[in-house]
């Protein structure tokens, strides 16, 4: 007879709510409704992290120790990753870098950082992931395709379900739009709704756009029917309530003009009723920008010192692997194969310590590997939904091994 | 005494500017085995418009070597099943396209959306991760 | 998708009316449906001529034997699991309004589409709108799939 557990799906940041996972003897027989990210996040990798010195096997305790000295030791020691570690890991985290004076940053100084960031600050309006399924009636996919990062999206949330004021199905109650450079997946499902723009003309197309809802005529430099975008204006203004989901092909095309997606938004909102919605991409990584904001009022890609904390793209991972880290820990994360390859020599040369469940890319330039836990499957805790909500985690399997929380508290008990 | 010709003849190069995307079953796959073979398989890719392939006098399923300022890969090419714009290819998010991508910025964001690139037919064996 | 014109030019086209049918049209389409099987056309299996035949017709009638009664075939390959099928088929949502109609994975055993271990499975068949007297050509899964992993034949 086997186990039904319900299970929070930590395969990426929708976080959904109603897996059932079937066990017998804590073997994983079968598991339900997760899509094919959540049912390989169950099933984990296939090469495990073993504790490493120099590539050389050693104990847990060695490990730690060695990561302790490393950081103990260097003058610039920088904290990466975090994404897929628990809101209490984080927390630990932003301790350890108060600890070492240490730059402390996450992969969303360039991916969803600055529109969390505008949110934070309350200069974009956000709603949840319920709101969207009970009231939306216009949703607006922006440089971003759900069916390829967050397959659940459009199911769960935003498109296919029927709300309380959304009970004829999405044929009649909900128009879902696309705005991007290729005809993604979900573009596809769009229809005659998706707008394909050339790359980078987010910005030209967000100023027309905002001309149209003025009744001024708009104009576009590329090759698209203005009448369609009469059309998607007249949509925007007319709907009830309308959410943006930010992709990084929007975030990527806007950076530092990011006030001008604010902009269009206030606009939308003297019209009709408007939110927007990051698609942040690992299970937590909004949460290590509540939690760093909770903490110092900044999101990342800050520097604590003996003044207190500082933020600027100065302490940026990018920015400080091009210059000045001179050690890195590296949490949940694989740099190697993520950042820019530019970058992997930089990586190799500092001394690097991996905490993760798995072999990746970084543990060749590892010098010290601590494996940690699966977080939310092997251990608990609270994380961030992509939406901003808290969401507590269920984990149902026991494990002997030490969660990355406990790891980096270990690693602040011998630094102290 | 017969002369491959061709071995002396450098291949065509063409400018062409990458845009990154996601990829579901590469990310499930990256997340089970990111050393297998299914991984490379669904990530060294390039996607091209058909008919700018065939301009280029490039084959649907051979190799290309690509190379940026920063870096240079060779991945298989595939043609899209839909009519793409001119000069873009796109690629799955990955070791391959990253080692492409630019460092020289001073706002934070690399540029991944973004890769400018030669291309150019190539008889090498895709470059390996590891 | 296989055409009952593609199947037809694979035939001998002679109505000979051996197979019991009134043409090779007619026989086209009763392999189509799943009704009878290309080794019931006696020349076909007879003559060596309709070899390359014979081998173009197992190839493309092989996703219509592993069909459901209602032509229903689901690729896995192809499935992200991503539940569309799931919230959007009618079915689904009369038998489990508040699971699969809200959004959910379905709450009891009457649905027809249900994701497990990352990819959609059918049952229910017999539940769906393309089957009994009353049937409709329902494209409510078809047209929401993200991958074109489900198909009727």
């Amino acid at each position: 007879m086997s186990d039904i557990t319900t299970w929070i799906c930590t395969g990426c940041a929708l976080l959904c709510e109603d897996i059932q996972v079937y066990t017998t003897n804590g073997q994983i027989e079968k598991v339900e409704h997760a899509c094919i990210m959540g049912k390989s996040r169950l099933t984990g990798c296939k090469h495990t992290a073993k504790p490493m010195i120099d590539h050389n096997d050693v104990t847990v305790d060695k490990a730690i120790s060695q990561a302790a000295n490393i950081l103990k030791n260097a003058h610039n020691p920088v904290l990466y990753g975090w994404g897929n570690s628990t809101s209490q890991a984080q927390i630990a985290g932003i301790e350890l870098a108060r600890v070492l004076n240490a730059v402390i940053d996450s992969t969303s100084s360039f991916c969803q950082g600055i529109t969390i960031n505008e949110i934070l600050q309350g200069q974009i309006p956000s709603c949840t992931l319920e709101e969207v399924r009970e009231k939306a009636d216009v949703i607006l996919y922006w440089g971003a395709d759900p069916m390829s990062s967050h397959p659940r999206h459009l199911s769960r949330y935003s498109y296919f379900p029927r709300g309380d004021m959304r009970q004829h199905g999405y044929e009649e109650d909900r128009k879902a739009i696309a705005i991007d450079v290729r005809q993604s997946r979900t573009a596809k499902i769009c229809k005659d709704m998706f707008y394909r723009i050339p790359p980078g003309s987010d910005l030209e197309f967000m100023k027309a756009l905002s001309d149209a809802l003025d009744g001024k005529v708009p104009k576009l430099s590329f090759d698209m029917d203005i009448k369609r975008l009469l059309e998607l204006a007249t949509l925007l203004k007319k709907c009830e309530f309308g959410v943006i989901f930010a992709g990084l092909g929007l975030v990527y095309s806007i950076k530092e003009d990011i006030h001008i997606l604010s902009g269009l938004i206030s606009k939308l909102n003297e019209l009709s009723d408007f939110s927007l919605i990051p698609m942040v991409g690992h299970f937590n990584m909004r949460g290590f920008n509540h939690n760093l904001f909770n903490e110092t009022g900044y999101i990342h890609k800050v520097k604590f010192t003996d003044k207190g904390p500082v933020s600027g793209v100065e302490y940026s991972i990018i920015e400080q692997l091009k210059g000045n880290a001179d050690a890195i820990l590296v949490i949940g994360s694989d740099p190697l194969a993520s950042l820019p390859g530019a970058l992997s020599k930089r990586m190799e040369d500092i001394p690097l310590i991996l905490i993760d469940p798995c072999e990746n890319l970084t543990t060749r330039a590892a010098d010290v590997t601590i494996p940690c836990i699966a977080s939310g499957i092997e251990e608990g805790g609270t994380a961030y939904r992509m939406d901003g909500e808290i969401i507590e985690l269920s984990p149902f399997i026991q494990s002997k091994g030490m969660s990355d929380e406990m790891i980096i508290q270990r690693i602040i008990k011998e630094i102290n | 005494m017969a002369v491959d010709i061709g071995r002396f003849i450098k291949a065509p190069e063409y400018n062409i500017t990458i845009i990154t995307y996601r990829d579901v079953f590469q990310a499930a796959v990256c997340e089970e085995d990111r050393f297998g073979s299914e991984y490379q398989d669904l990530s060294a890719v390039i996607i091209l418009d058909a008919a700018q392939m065939k301009h280029m006098g490039i084959t649907e399923g051979s190799n290309v070597r690509l190379t940026s300022k920063h870096g240079s890969v060779v991945v298989k090419t595939r043609a899209s099943p839909q009519q793409e714009q001119k000069n873009i290819g796109f690629m799955v998010n990955s070791p391959w396209s990253n080692a492409l991508v630019s460092v020289d910025i001073s706002d934070g964001f690399p540029g991944y959306k973004h890769i400018e690139v030669t291309i150019a037919v190539s008889k090498e064996e895709i470059t390996s991760q590891r | 998708m296989t055409s009952v014109m593609e199947i037809y030019q694979l035939l001998p086209k002679t109505n000979c009316k051996e197979c019991n049918e009134s043409t090779c049209m007619a026989f086209a389409v009763a392999l189509l449906s799943g009704s009878r099987q290309y080794t019931e056309c006696p020349p076909l299996i007879k003559d060596d001529k309709y070899h390359n035949s014979r081998i173009k017709l197992e190839e493309i009638l092989k996703p219509i034997q592993g069909a459901e009664e209602t032509g229903l075939i689901v690729h896995e390959e192809l499935c992200s699991g991503c539940g569309n099928c799931v919230v959007a088929c009618p079915v689904n949502v009369a038998n489990d309004p508040h699971g699969s109609g809200r959004g959910f994975g379905p709450t009891n055993e009457k649905v027809i589409f249900r994701v497990i271990d990352g990819k959609v499975k059918a049952a229910n068949i017999e539940e769906c709108r393309r089957f009994g007297k009353n049937r409709i050509m329902c494209n409510a899964c078809i047209d929401p799939c993200p991958t074109e992993a489900i198909e009727f034949v």
